[in-house]
């Protein structure tokens, strides 16, 4: 699992049931835009997130797209990360770098 | 915010670029998704003062063209018959401005234009041939921003040569001002970036899971 994947599933299970905006999810995982968007992506291909259009505003604001982790998603998160957490016990990893054997 | 408006559509323009390079499938979506953020970010009340909030916004837009450029699957617009055409003519075009540049140094070695126009054409035909490889690379942008600045420097040579000729010294504000102005400002963007989140983001595809 790669450092940034891990930190988009540890913002996401902070609050589990909490819809995210795409820039949100941006600060709690202090990831930048260009990193953030495809790895959604990916995660809501793969069914592990899934995300819906807020309802148009009053105000005039456009509608924002949100996400959020499926059940199936809760759960490899989960699984990853308690795995990432375990990974990084046995062998510490220098700074930056993943930890062998890691996805990432 | 003063600007606010101006600020917004610079975003949109980036946003849009980086739209651009996605799948026809997605496109829609990711643009009506990225420029719905813009305003947000615009506006957020825990990011103090104002131009901070703009450097974010700019930011965020700024990087999802990098993000696009990454993405496996992206693709450029169709260019034109007549840009392919381009495409094909431009490395030509330069390898002929390195013999042509070779033939006059070899006849008037003391002559430091030639040399000149030989090290842009090296460097144009290297950076159209590092382009098809790593469009996003750094090494391609490494690459041409080397060359504008060597075809700077011969608009330079020849104003040197020829002071009176303002026409050299149009070409040469014209290709080096924008890399004087854009290149700080790109690195500004990137470091307040890196403040946002990019500083310990994956230097590898982050499409890879």
């Amino acid at each position: 699992m790669t450092g940034p994947l891990e930190r988009v599933l540890t913002a996401f299970l902070a609050d589990p049931a909490a819809p995210r905006y795409g820039y949100d999810l941006m600060k709690a995982a202090r990831l930048p835009s260009g990193t953030l968007y495809p790895l959604l992506a990916r995660l809501e291909h793969q069914k592990l997130v899934a995300s819906a259009w807020e309802t148009p505003q009053q105000d005039g604001q456009r509608p924002r797209k949100y996400y959020q982790l499926t059940a199936e998603g809760i759960r490899v998160a989960r699984l990853e990360l308690a795995q990432a957490s375990a990974r990084r016990r046995r062998a510490p990893a220098r700074p930056g770098h993943p930890a062998p054997g890691s996805l990432g | 915010m003063k600007g606010e408006r101006q600020l917004l559509r610079l975003g949109e323009v980036l946003v849009g670029w980086a739209c651009q390079r996605l799948p026809p499938e997605v496109r829609e979506e990711r643009c009506r998704e990225w420029a719905a953020e813009l305003p947000a970010i615009l506006h957020d009340p825990q990011v103090r003062p104002a131009p901070r909030r703009a450097a974010r916004m700019l930011a965020y837009a700024a990087d999802t063209l990098r993000g696009t450029a990454l993405a496996p699957g992206s693709t450029r617009r169709r260019s034109p018959r007549m840009f392919a055409a381009l495409d094909q003519l431009f490395p030509v075009a330069g390898l002929v401005v390195v013999a042509l540049n070779i033939w006059k140094i070899v006849q008037a070695p003391g002559n430091m234009e030639n040399y000149l126009w030989m090290l842009w054409g090296l460097l144009l035909v290297a950076y159209l041939t590092r382009k098809r490889v790593s469009p996003a690379g750094r090494m391609t942008a490494l690459l041409g921003i080397s060359a504008t600045l060597a075809l700077g420097a011969v608009f330079l040579g020849n104003a040197a040569q020829a002071p009176e000729d303002w026409v050299n010294y149009f070409f040469a504000a014209l290709l080096i001002l924008p890399l004087l102005v854009g290149l700080p400002l790109a690195w500004w963007l990137r470091s307040v970036q890196a403040r946002i989140g990019g500083r310990h983001a994956a230097p590898s595809d982050p499409w890879t899971f």
